[in-house]
């Protein structure tokens, strides 16, 4: 389900194959998906409080903790930071995704 | 401490990664923390809190949209999507006057976006499905439902049946086959051994389907009972690009939220509801209301029967 506006977003495919690879527990890989989906939320709060200009912060988050799967908090963002708020969001998850691979896949040595 | 090395360095490794998040958001953001804390949000519980207020909204008849993106259609959004339908390939091309009527109709209650449908709509199409499939499907049975019945299916990769059980002694899909997945499902094995796989089990694992019982928000106070009840429970799953069905059992939980995927389906399932490279898209998914245990698991066909009239203004 969107359960939250930017869920649409969200593509971390190949972190989740190599999470379902080693995580061979159902318990296991429900505490990992959960550890995720908790550094999924603050950066991309964070990334979008970093654009939103300060007076539209209370304003936005009153209507997030309302509505938190509301698509049309994206036209609001929209409105108040002027530029294609899906496509910095998208860039965000992008980084992320690289981010949380590499923190986890064994480091190739090179050998020349 | 977790059942391997691989998997406790990763549950450790971004446990201190989401720390550092929290940090950091606390440390730029102090004022939006506060707030949501205070709201009763904290960050880290956002899925959840967002769930809950999704699963009374559907309860109570009424989903908690905006008007601005209510599902109501428009014939602007019922010409595009009629458009799209008929421009896709011929593969999902409804060649047949019964199966291009049935697309019309199943577009004109699904929303245009993909997102939890509300109780009048899932109601509309649980008649749609009975009139064209034959099968009683139902978006809540015995007062269980699922967080969304609207979402996109992603392909899963078969599952272990019993110990030792391999992709030698495994049915493939002819083409671009995942393979077994390393791990087992949310329910463990199909059969404790070989020998104790039955012909039903056998189908069961060949059709099965991935739903997110993880994140129901009544997950971890009635997890026992939760457990027994979407165990194996059918259900009705229709691509809603073209129109194809299938019934499966429910085998695993997932995907990720994180993954923009809201289901899963075997290797066979998927290969019947958009052929083998069809890897995600979206689908209706339904519990099949069958108590005594009649409907088959596998592919379904349309009936070819009078399709019932299920817009706005027929109810």
């Amino acid at each position: 389900m969107s359960s939250i506006f930017y869920d649409h977003l969200l593509e971390f495919d190949k972190l989740e194959k190599y999470v379902k690879k080693h995580v061979k527990t159902e318990e296991e890989r429900v505490e990992i998906y959960h550890l995720i989906d908790e550094i999924v939320h603050h950066r991309i709060i964070g990334c979008i409080l970093d654009r939103l200009p300060r007076e539209h912060h209370e304003e936005f988050l009153h209507k997030f903790g309302e509505k938190p799967h509301d698509n049309e908090l994206l036209s609001f963002l929209l409105s108040k930071i002027g530029h294609d708020v899906e496509a910095f969001i998208r860039e965000e998850v992008y980084t992320l995704g690289s981010e949380l691979l590499e923190l986890i896949r064994p480091k190739i040595k090179k050998t020349s | 401490m977790y059942g391997n090395d691989i998997a406790e360095t990763i549950r450790q490794k971004f446990k201190v990664k989401s720390l550092e998040a929290q940090k950091k958001l606390s440390t730029l953001h102090p004022h939006a923390v506060a707030f949501l804390k205070e709201k009763g949000v904290p960050v880290s519980q956002l899925r959840n809190h967002s769930t809950k207020l999704l699963g009374a909204g559907i309860a109570g008849g009424v989903l908690l949209l905006s008007p601005s993106i209510d599902h109501t259609i428009t014939s602007v959004d019922y010409a595009k999507r009629l458009t799209t339908n008929l421009n896709q390939t011929a593969t999902n091309l409804p060649a047949r006057g019964y199966e291009r009527t049935y697309m019309e109709k199943l577009n004109e209650v699904l929303p245009q976006e993909v997102r939890a449908l509300n109780r009048e709509e899932e109601k509309r199409l649980e008649q749609l499905f009975y009139e064209a499939y034959g099968v009683k499907a139902r978006g809540t049975l015995e007062g269980e439902h699922l967080n969304t019945t609207y979402g996109r299916i992603g392909a899963e990769q078969h599952l272990r049946r019993y110990p030792g059980d391999t992709m030698a002694t495994h049915d493939a899909v002819a083409e671009k086959d995942e393979g077994m997945a390393p791990g087992l499902g949310a329910w463990g094995y199909f059969a404790p051994s070989k020998e104790k796989l039955t012909p039903e089990l056998v189908e069961t694992e060949k059709w099965y389907a991935v739903v997110q019982t993880l994140y129901l928000p009544d997950w971890n106070t009635r997890t026992r009972f939760l457990r027994d009840w979407y165990k194996h429970r059918k259900v009705l799953i229709v691509n809603t690009d073209n129109g194809k069905a299938v019934v499966a059992g429910i085998a695993d939980s997932g995907p990720a939220a994180w993954t923009g995927k809201h289901f899963g389906g075997s290797p066979e399932v998927m290969n019947h509801l958009g052929g083998a490279r069809y890897k995600k898209g979206p689908v209706v998914l339904f519990f099949v209301d069958d108590p005594n245990n009649k409907v088959p698991l596998g592919p379904v066909t349309m009936q070819q029967t009078q399709l019932p009239d299920v817009s706005l203004k027929a109810l």
